[in-house]
């Protein structure tokens, strides 16, 4: 089993209209051995801005660490709110300097310019090689589950309230057919001025 | 005399609290060439005087004015071979700034990082400050940035200024001539005025130099432009 | 012996010819029809314990399926048996609906653990021998009888990859029986039994809740209890979890839910108590 596939877990993103939304399982396990249920692989790094770290659990939160470093830092250097474009080019460096020892995570990012409120998302691989599509992204144990419904399910120009809809139905029955995701899933639907986190029921086996 | 035991290569504090290294830097800025910048509603102007020594001398080969991103340019008042290092480290900064980024730098960005620059040559050992202040100007986020930097690393945000040669008799000139809404035409016309106050001999677009900053990024006026500016003033 | 006979197990020797010859490979796949105890073995020859090799020596890895919890115990009402019902290939759920408990007869069960393919196949063969001695001999197998076959002939194929661990329980002159027998040719009876990945959290929820004397429902809670307490906790088990019953009149199913709708059921009743 893949270092990347231990602790099991996967993120996945959409674009909507004016919209974002971001969403994860919550489980923490080791191999096939559930541990937690309450695992957050997803961190709001900006009023508009989230990230989600699917990987190795360890290295989920190192990651996380270290992007918050640097956001911070960056903020206060050049005191004004970072785009998601430029976060997605750090996270991107952050991985790419650890080509040859590199943190077993694949970040999904999305959020909503801070100035025009244009939505972005992009993902990455576990050395940084960013990916920024039009629709939707995904990562995880279960990525060809989650491609699969993504591109059955997304349409363009989704409003928030069926973008939600349509992300968390790809989320469950992606990771139903996966061993070690589920146990629980969050979603994100990140607006202009709102953000709205709902966690969601589902099978716990 | 006392100062000479404080003033050898290092930059060393005085008694009284002065790096008098770095006020001889500042007066060999003083002692060089004008230059201006004015900010305007819809864009920014440098513009420097150009002397030449000799009618021999081939005169629109090396420049003063410099981009450093599409959208931030640069001049000096000082010395000619410290500026060269500065366009040098500045453009780098810049470089380094997009491939984390994947984003131009902001003007502000590039001044902090090139005024640290500076300070650092006021601390370190067998260094000397440079001899230049600098004049920055750039468009980001859809209005003008005029930054001046000096050898010391301090930097300042400007509405409109001048440097080198006659500079107090040219911020004089500036605060008469200033006003909040100038159009960028105007500006490069006040810039002209504002180095003719002190110019030694005719204006020609030979010896001045003109760059302008607006929406569509930083360029250097041609020699044609600049004649075209100097003769609406006469 | 007798029983080698009965099975009508010969010598492999026969099996694999030295002639390469297209018909000679027809004949030995029509042989398992013949008899479904002899396979045809793998052509390059296959070292005892060792698993398939390719062309450069590499082990090759076969992906079925694997995780899975089982359990059975023998109380004072007969036997009970619960299971769950995924089936995994490596990570991937390939069916949340498998069918683990096996009817080999309206007397006897098994279950399945391990490769589905090898628990359905030997079951499958070992329900027809059992019929073929309710014919010869009018009367039922014995439970011990009927998990002795099975372990006969998966002791024929051992080191040769097999993968199963199946409970085999029924009800004969002797009442209640209960055996475990997997791919080493282990066959051993017992009270309480799990097996498959999610077997350590059913024995937690089983050992603390087993009595001899428990009731019917009560028995059949508890196996339900700890299979969902292993689908929980055991990535590999979930989907539906069936309960049978097995007494004196034979086997009797007793229920198949979702576990997912248990679990909210349990939730509630939790919440409700406090």
């Amino acid at each position: 089993m893949s270092i990347l596939s231990y602790n099991g877990g996967c993120v996945l993103a959409m674009k909507g209209k004016g919209c974002v939304a971001i969403a994860s399982d919550r489980r923490f396990g080791v191999q096939t051995s559930t541990l937690a249920m309450d695992f957050q692989r997803i961190f709001e790094m900006g009023p508009h801005l989230y990230v989600g770290l699917p990987g190795l659990a360890t290295d989920t939160l190192t990651v996380h660490e270290r992007l918050r470093f640097r956001l911070n830092l960056y903020e206060l250097r050049e005191s004004r709110k970072i785009k998601p474009q430029t976060f997605s080019a750090m996270v991107s460096n952050l991985l790419y300097e650890r080509r040859f020892g590199p943190y077993f995570v694949e970040p999904v990012i999305a959020g909503l310019d801070p100035v025009t409120w244009e939505p972005f998302i992009s993902a990455m691989d576990l050395i940084g090689c960013p990916n920024v599509p039009e629709d939707f992204v995904v990562a995880g144990t279960c990525a060809e589950q989650l491609f699969g419904m993504c591109e059955a399910l997304w349409e363009p120009n989704l409003e928030p309230d069926s973008l939600f809809e349509t992300i968390s139905q790809a989320l469950m029955n992606a990771f139903d057919r996966d061993a070690i995701s589920g146990w629980g899933g969050i979603v994100h639907v990140i607006e202009k001025d709102k953000v709205t986190t709902r966690l969601l029921k589902t099978r716990m086996d | 005399m006392a100062s000479e035991r404080y003033s050898f290569s290092l930059t060393t504090f005085s008694p009284s609290g002065k790096l008098v290294q770095i006020e001889y830097a500042l007066a060999a800025v003083a002692a060089g060439a004008a230059s201006v910048g004015i900010k305007a509603a819809n864009g920014v102007v440098l513009a420097t005087e150009k002397k030449h020594r000799s009618i021999l001398y081939e005169e629109h080969s090396v420049h003063k004015i410099e981009m450093i991103t599409p959208k931030i340019g640069m001049v000096y008042s000082g010395m000619g071979p410290d500026y060269r290092l500065l366009v040098r480290q500045a453009r780098k900064m810049a470089q380094q700034y997009w491939v984390t980024y994947q984003e131009q730098i902001p003007t502000a960005q590039l001044v902090q990082r090139v005024a640290t620059l500076m300070q650092e040559y006021t601390q370190s050992g067998g260094v000397r400050p440079f001899g230049v202040s600098l004049l920055m100007c750039g468009w980001d986020e859809g209005r003008p940035y005029l930054f001046q930097c000096d050898p010391s690393g301090a930097y300042f945000a400007w509405k409109a200024t001048a440097m080198g040669k006659n500079y107090i008799n040219g911020k004089t000139f500036l605060e008469k001539r200033y006003n909040e809404d100038l159009e960028l035409d105007d500006a490069v016309h006040t810039a002209i005025l504002t180095l003719k106050e002190g110019f030694e001999g005719g204006m020609t677009e030979d010896n001045v130099e003109i760059g302008i900053c607006n929406e569509q990024g930083f360029r250097r006026l041609s020699p044609a432009e600049v004649k075209d500016y100097l003769a609406n003033i006469a | 012996m007798a029983l080698f006979e009965l099975c009508g197990i010969h010598s492999r020797s026969n099996f694999k010819t030295t002639e390469d010859d297209h018909f000679n490979g027809e004949m030995d796949s029509l042989n398992i029809i013949g008899n479904p105890t002899q396979l045809a073995l793998p052509p390059l020859g296959c070292p005892n314990n060792k698993n398939l090799v390719d062309e450069h020596g590499r082990e090759m890895k076969i992906n079925y399926d694997h995780g899975t919890t089982t359990l059975g115990f023998k109380y004072q009402g007969g036997i009970v048996l619960a299971v769950d019902s995924r089936a995994t290939g490596g990570q991937y759920i390939g069916s949340g609906s498998v069918k683990k408990i096996i009817e080999i007869n309206d007397f006897l069960l098994g279950t399945m653990a391990g490769g589905a393919a090898d628990c359905t196949y030997w079951e499958r063969v070992l329900s027809k021998q059992c019929r073929l001695y309710e014919l010869r001999n009018k009367e039922r197998i014995s439970v011990a009888a009927a998990s002795k076959l099975l372990v006969n002939m998966v002791y024929n194929y051992k080191g040769m990859g097999l993968s199963m661990g199946v409970m085999i329980a029924g009800w004969d002159k002797k009442g209640p029986g209960l055996y475990y027998v997997d791919n080493d040719g282990t066959r051993t009876p017992g009270q309480v039994f799990s097996v498959g990945s999610g077997s350590l959290y059913a024995y937690g929820v089983l050992d603390s809740g087993y009595r001899h004397d428990l009731e019917d429902e009560e028995a059949y809670e508890l196996g339900r209890r700890a299979i969902y307490h292993a689908t929980y906790r055991d990535a590999s088990s979930g989907g539906i979890i069936r309960v049978y019953h097995i007494k004196s009149t034979g086997w009797v199913k007793i229920s198949e839910q979702d576990c997912t709708e248990l679990h909210y059921q349990y939730e509630e009743a939790e919440r409700g108590s406090k």
